[in-house]
């Protein structure tokens, strides 16, 4: 499948072309919170105001795409924890008021599907509609359904997304589950810092998709998920994703690494980069945009601007870089803490 | 292309743990509706729950999984209709294990049923709960991935209410393209002060059990259970008892508000229409319809109406709410499991409290058991908020 638009709301300037230019944001504490647009052009008042921030990036993303892209039959959401600020907020009048009469607009806004709903409603949008909350897989089981979608048939163009957001109690959860760094380093030096834990992304990355396209800019051929795999089953996994789209090992030039300064995630990465891939050029993205569960949407994001000759901000992702290797084939690997694996094949 | 079948199924809900025993409460018009005992709310005083009667030291002993921590209740009600889906479809270790073997659960609460702990964890008031790592929606399907060491694809879906039936259509369609053997879907959904409070600030829970296409209908009832059915592919069950063969499905989004269904009906028309024509049925060719009937004004209403504009002549149909509750995510899944058993043992089974049917368009509505129907095809329907409607059609085998 192609990707023929894209838009993305991350810690980086990359709703606005400045990130494309090579203009990069610093960011030195543990969390790295997105740029906002104004979103007053796009969203009524009244509505913006009831919106959670999960809601309020997905809007602002799917909305400019289904907009400038009509006829779209179907929309795929990613999300491990939605909009979970609102959830606590509602939780927290809960306790507090001791169930008390409460209004329930938190309720509403909190539910994962209320993205793909909301821009359902926006769009007049009948068509098919799912959320997808599995963790650190979400954003990979949109890829996998919106392939079964254009085999079958039954569509031929998406929108699909990752969408995740921080707030402070998402990340109170996380930091007491041992997720985050216990002294901060700069962004820029994140990939290399290699203690125990990482740092706390967010972000709305989404994607037209289209079964056939003339101009696009990469496509998405394949996506593969392992959970709790041994180090074998990687390579295993590899084998297959290429033998099952006719790519030759040495055909994958470059490699999008999940790596988040995590000591002990480190390993996976390195295995995949040292061991299976020792000749391509590796690139990563978490010091740009922080970890999070559906973070592979902003690979993906990259991944498509790559491919499509963006250039610009080259230097501050490349780990290793192999001369005389021109980018065709991006191959995607991340984890989530471990247990949620996953490839995601692209090609120029 | 692969065809679909169901070879096992497992279910606890208020009527109780496994099918058949379910199934004798369904015939004799039995409600597993009543006061909550194990669940704390304030609410438990004045409003009536479809409560799995366990506790959850119950529970673990049922599920031998003491060793774990952190186990959520609605994990272990996971844990216990899987393991008896696997039982029923009797699937090896080994097929557990395959690759080709993949999982797809449910859920939308998953660990936040544990609201005082999920409070003070996100609130940093104190030590860490035993939950902190429990949370997050996927982290049940985690959970039965190891436990039952499944090899394969996993995922989670969450649209409210449709999100098993929705994992029943992911399932079918992985099959169907070849990428899986076999895959084990449902969902599972604990009460939970969370949505408890939630529906009430949207006024629409009952003070009485709940009444599905009543004219006085007022409202629905939480309840929580799990079911989970495993899908094989044709050419690796040859030699198996089939339930039942999933052979269409739809999915639509209602566009219209995020928690009312449109007085058109958009979104249900559309998941039922797509539905048949997704397995090339005549509407007349279904016997039995699984209503989604949650017993509130809006729902019954347009869903009716839904009925009336595909079908003309609308088939037999109930709402099996009125013996569980509304159970969120599992719904689908659950009533998926008792649809099936209904067809297979040839009943209608009562739509129950239902002393003044709505009558629009007739009275289809099952006032009264019935045994010895011949049932071949069935529809169930499970619409949730933010306008997420699915159908699924199952066959007689």
């Amino acid at each position: 499948m192609y990707i023929t638009d894209l838009r993305s709301i991350s810690p980086q300037k990359t709703y606005t072309n400045e990130f494309l230019k090579g203009e990069l944001v610093h960011h030195d504490g543990i969390i790295f919170n997105v740029t906002e647009p104004d979103y007053m052009e796009l969203i009524p008042r009244g509505l913006l105001r009831r919106m959670g921030k999960a809601v309020r990036m997905g809007v602002g993303t799917g909305l400019p795409l289904i907009q400038n892209n009509k006829n779209i039959d179907g929309i795929l959401m990613g999300t491990a924890n939605g909009g979970l600020e609102n959830c606590i907020d509602f939780l927290n009048q809960i306790v507090e008021y001791d169930e008390g009469m409460l209004t329930p607009t938190n309720f509403v806004q909190s539910t994962p599907n209320a993205i793909a709903g909301q821009l359902a409603l926006m769009d007049q949008n009948r068509g098919y509609n799912t959320t997808y909350t599995n963790g650190g897989h979400a954003f990979e089981n949109t890829l996998l359904d919106a392939l079964l979608l254009f085999e079958e048939g039954n569509a031929k163009k998406l929108l699909i997304g990752g969408i995740e957001e921080i707030s402070n109690y998402n990340y109170n959860i996380d930091f007491l589950a041992d997720h985050y760094k216990e002294v901060a380093v700069g962004n820029f030096d994140l990939i290399d810092s290699l203690t125990k834990g990482s740092v706390c992304g967010e972000g709305s990355n989404m994607f037209i998709v289209e079964s056939e396209a003339s101009q696009y800019y990469a496509k998405i051929e394949d996506v593969e998920q392992l959970t709790f795999p041994k180090e074998e089953d990687i390579e295993l996994c590899v084998k297959s994703i290429l033998e099952r789209n006719n790519i030759q090992h040495n055909e994958i030039d470059t490699l999008m690494l999940g790596m988040n300064g995590d000591i002990d995630h480190n390993v996976w990465y390195e295995h995949v980069s040292e061991q299976l891939f020792p000749d391509t050029n590796v690139l990563t993205f978490k010091h740009l945009v922080g970890e999070y569960r559906t973070c592979t949407s902003f690979a993906v994001w990259l991944s498509a601007h790559i491919l499509n000759g963006e250039r610009s901000f080259m230097s501050s992702i490349e780990k290793r870089k192999i001369e005389n290797k021109p980018i065709q084939h991006i191959l995607i690997y991340n984890h989530f803490d471990e247990v949620n694996h996953s490839f995601i094949l692209l090609k120029k | 292309m692969e065809r679909v079948f169901v070879t096992g199924t497992g279910v606890v809900s208020a009527l109780g743990i496994g099918v058949e025993s379910s199934i004798a409460k369904l015939r004799n018009g039995e409600s597993g509706i009543g006061s909550a005992k194990h669940f704390t709310s304030k609410y438990t005083n004045t409003l009536p729950f479809g409560e799995v009667d366990l506790s959850n030291d119950q529970l673990i002993d049922l599920t031998r999984c003491a060793d774990e921590t952190g186990v959520s209740r609605t994990t272990l009600l996971a844990y216990l209709a899987v393991g008896q889906a696997i039982d029923s479809s009797k699937l090896t270790i080994d097929e557990l294990k395959s690759i080709r073997t993949g999982i797809i659960s449910s859920t939308t609460v998953g660990g936040m049923c544990h609201t005082d702990e999920l409070y003070t964890d996100a609130n940093l008031k104190g030590e860490p709960s035993e939950y902190v790592r429990s949370y997050g929606l996927g982290e049940h399907t985690t959970r039965l991935i190891k436990k039952f060491e499944i090899g394969g694809f996993s995922s989670t879906i969450n649209t409210a209410c449709s999100s098993s039936a929705n994992a029943v259509m992911l399932g079918a369609r992985l099959i169907k393209s070849g990428r899986l053997d076999r895959v084990i879907v449902g969902g599972s959904d604990a009460l939970a002060k969370f949505a408890v409070n939630g529906f009430n600030a949207l006024m629409i829970l009952s003070e009485n059990p709940c009444k599905p296409f009543d004219k006085n209908r007022d409202g629905l009832t939480l309840g929580e259970g799990a079911g989970y059915l495993v899908l094989e592919a044709e050419s690796v069950c040859q030699n198996k008892e089939k339930l039942a063969e999933v052979v269409g499905y739809g999915n639509a989004n209602d566009a219209f508000h995020p928690s009312t269904t449109s007085e058109e009906a958009f979104g249900p028309c559309y998941a039922m229409q797509r539905a048949l024509d997704s397995c090339k049925m005549n509407p007349t060719q279904i016997d039995y319809i699984n209503a989604h009937g949650t017993g509130t004004v809006n729902n019954d209403e347009t869903e009716l109406f839904a009925f009336h504009k595909i079908f003309g002549e609308i088939p037999a149909f109930n709402s099996t709410k009125s013996y569980t509750g509304h159970t969120l995510a599992a719904s689908g899944a659950i009533e998926s499991i008792f649809s099936i058993a209904m067809m297979n043992n040839g009943e209608l089974y009562t739509n129950l409290r239902c002393s003044e049917p709505l009558d629009t368009f007739g009275t289809p509505q099952i006032l009264d058991y019935k045994a010895g129907v011949e049932i071949n095809h069935i529809m169930t329907n499970s619409f949730g908020f933010g306008g997420n409607c699915t159908s699924v059609i199952y066959s007689k085998i």
